[in-house]
């Protein structure tokens, strides 16, 4: 069972870190004379001339025990907002209220220096998180346990690989248990067998009441861990709430976009046409598989009769199913007097996984060798599932 | 987020500390050998190579001039290892969530600390060799040095900001405690200048804690109390407007790193 499912119930009680108005807005200080204009002005109580906005209106809460993940494409805002709970960016407006003891593992060897050894940055590390003297001292064999890079502890960090300072920055993480663990992608570095070993930690810290703030590209391991998320767009909260939701409404909104804008081409608009495309689908969340019917209406200028193709794909144009009068061996029927035909496809027993999907028809001449119109239909499949792929195949374990 | 701050300067201190010393023969030893040095290195040059003629009261002038280089020097290291603290610590000031102004404060105490020490050496060898002060003499000198630390935090704090913003600014620094070096009474006694130089050098608010110092340690001359109480007024004032200067243009000092 996942972290997400066994975290106990999020309490009500006031939050954990408190987000209100949240604005940053980076100097731009690219031209001579603008670091001085800015220091003119910032002695003056106003802000530099030359500004960019990252960041804009976040307003958020976090509470103890929750697990909160945040999506969003690279330049979204979200390392510059882990930055600002965390307190190391000063925000342009609104304010961070947090009372908790926060551990942040923000960028690969966030914190270390690289002249000095992994003993002393540890050292550092457990210093800035109120770890000293003889606690410390009795922690170090458990840091250094976790951390698992032998000899190197006590060599400078420059020498290390980035899996070994990440290992190092888990291992007093796990060592000082804060009262929030904020993390991005670094889980993302190292070996495999560490980071199993750090989600085992995380989910554990998770289970034992510990509260999360995740940044990842994975919507895996958001999934996993969190309960809730957070979408940022363009520096701005697009969504939020539960995490499957948001992150198949991140992944639909990307595999759309990467799949862009799909040429009509040619082929749209000539001598075969589609003209209507209904659809309607029942039972698709059900695990036992739902139906689609796919009511087309096609015609041609010439009347001869046209071929219809059918086309089932996720929204970034992953090709799942397809089919045709054509290769199904029946003919588009006519529809009245006018040149036109129709036909449904009716796909049973459907079993996609939740997501974002995309249906095509297309109009074909009667040989079915040339593809001469498209048109579109794009419908969701929501629901929470963590198995891969795109279908649900029905399945089963059994003992050996 | 809560910050125990103690712990960290402890921590960035030691850090000072290895810096200065790890990777030398040898290492902590310099604490001790460095003021020694210099001590002797004064002692052969203006007492045996070019005898010094300036006037130094009962004073041998080698000792004269190490009652008044040594504070000096307190001062100035201060300062001029104070004004790079944010870029040198800019790395980490991006990624821990630390007060940035610790990292000032931990290379103005590690540098007033090293210094102190050397000092106190310095005196104990003086004081081997005859240097006599009573009480109230060594009250003025420890006043003098207290008043040139927190000088030397206050002004470290508003150049270390600055330097952030205009990066000539070390350089200047260089230059100027250079300057001050000649403009404050380390070389020679104010009273041998003319009478309207030296009280207009005694504006100079790090006239008086030298001059505490020295005449204080030595029992030659006026112990300037009053001076020495304007000189801490001063400093007291370059602290305030130091904390003013950082709440406005070093709440977003991480931007511009």
């Amino acid at each position: 069972m996942s972290a997400a499912a066994s975290t106990p119930p999020v309490t009500r009680e006031a939050p954990l870190v408190r987000a209100e108005g949240l604005s940053k807005r980076y100097p731009v200080v690219g031209a001579s004379g603008d670091r001085l204009s800015a220091l003119g002005r910032l002695l003056l109580g106003r802000a530099p001339l030359r500004e960019v906005e990252v960041l804009s209106g976040i307003d958020l809460s976090i509470h103890r025990g929750e697990s909160l993940g945040i999506v969003g494409e690279n330049g979204a805002g979200k390392s510059t907002l882990l930055k600002l709970i965390t307190g190391t960016l000063t925000p342009s407006t609104g304010r961070v209220v947090s009372e908790a003891r926060i551990g942040a593992l923000l960028e690969l060897g966030a914190g270390f220096h690289p002249e000095y050894s992994g003993r002393d940055n540890v050292r550092m590390a457990a210093a800035i998180h109120g770890l000293a003297g003889e606690a410390l001292a009795a922690k170090l064999p458990e840091i250094e346990a976790f951390a698992e890079i032998g000899r190197y502890f006590d060599e400078p960090v420059k020498h290390y690989s980035s899996g070994m300072v990440v290992r190092l920055g888990f291992a007093v993480i796990a060592a000082t248990r804060p009262d929030l663990l904020i993390t991005d992608e670094v889980l993302a570095v190292g070996d495999e067998r560490f980071q199993k070993k750090c989600i085992r930690w995380i989910d554990q810290y998770l289970a034992e009441g510990g509260t999360l703030l995740l940044v990842s590209h994975s919507t895996y391991h958001v999934q996993k861990l969190c309960r809730h998320a957070i979408w940022l767009k363009d520096g701005r909260i697009e969504a939020q709430g539960d995490a499957f939701d948001v992150t198949q409404r991140y992944q639909a909104w990307l595999e759309q976009r990467e799949a862009g804008e799909r040429e009509a081409g040619a082929a749209a608009r000539g001598d075969y046409r589609v003209d209507a495309m209904d659809v309607a689908a029942e039972g698709l969340e059900s695990p036992a598989g739902g139906t689609i019917r796919i009511a087309l209406r096609a015609s041609s200028r010439s009347g001869d009769r046209p071929h219809l193709l059918v086309g089932l794909s996720r929204i970034d144009g992953t090709a799942i199913f397809g089919t045709g009068t054509e290769i199904d061996g029946v003919p588009a029927w006519p529809m009245g007097d006018d040149g036109s035909y129709g036909a449904h496809l009716v796909l049973e027993d459907v079993r996609l996984q939740p997501g974002e999907y995309r249906l095509r028809a297309h109009a074909m001449d009667p040989e079915a060798l040339r593809l001469f119109d498209t048109v579109e239909h794009t419908f969701r499949v929501g629901g929470a599932s963590r198995e891969f792929g795109l279908l649900r195949l029905p399945h089963r374990w059994e003992a050996p | 987020m809560r910050l125990a701050s103690g712990p960290v300067l402890r921590e960035l201190l030691a850090r000072e500390w290895r810096e200065r010393y790890q990777g030398s023969v040898l290492g902590v030893a310099w604490l001790g050998l460095l003021p020694l040095a210099q001590l002797a290195v004064l002692a052969f040059v203006f007492g045996t190579l070019l005898p010094a003629r300036a006037s130094s009261g009962a004073l041998p002038y080698p000792m004269f001039l190490a009652l008044g280089l040594f504070p000096w020097l307190l001062f100035a290291n201060a300062v001029n290892r104070g004004v790079t603290a944010y870029l040198d610590n800019a790395g980490l000031i991006a990624r821990v969530p630390l007060p940035p102004s610790l990292y000032v404060h931990a290379r103005v105490l590690g540098s007033v600390i090293v210094d102190g020490a050397g000092l106190v050496l310095v005196l104990g060898v003086l004081v081997a060799f005859g240097l006599r002060f009573d009480a109230v003499g060594a009250l003025a000198a420890l006043c003098g040095v207290a008043v040139l630390a927190v000088a030397a935090l206050a002004l470290a704090r508003i150049a270390a900001l600055l330097q952030v913003f205009v990066r000539d600014l070390a350089a200047l620094v260089g230059q100027l405690t250079g300057l001050g070096f000649f403009l404050a009474p380390v070389l020679y006694e104010r009273s041998q200048l003319p009478a309207a130089t030296a009280e207009a050098l005694g504006w100079n608010p790090l006239v008086a804690p030298l001059e505490a110092i020295r005449h204080g340690l030595s029992g030659d001359g006026v112990l300037p109390w009053a001076a020495l109480g304007m000189s801490a007024l001063v400093a007291v004032v370059l602290l305030g407007l130091s904390l003013g200067v950082q709440r406005r243009a070093g709440r977003h000092i991480e931007d511009f790193l």
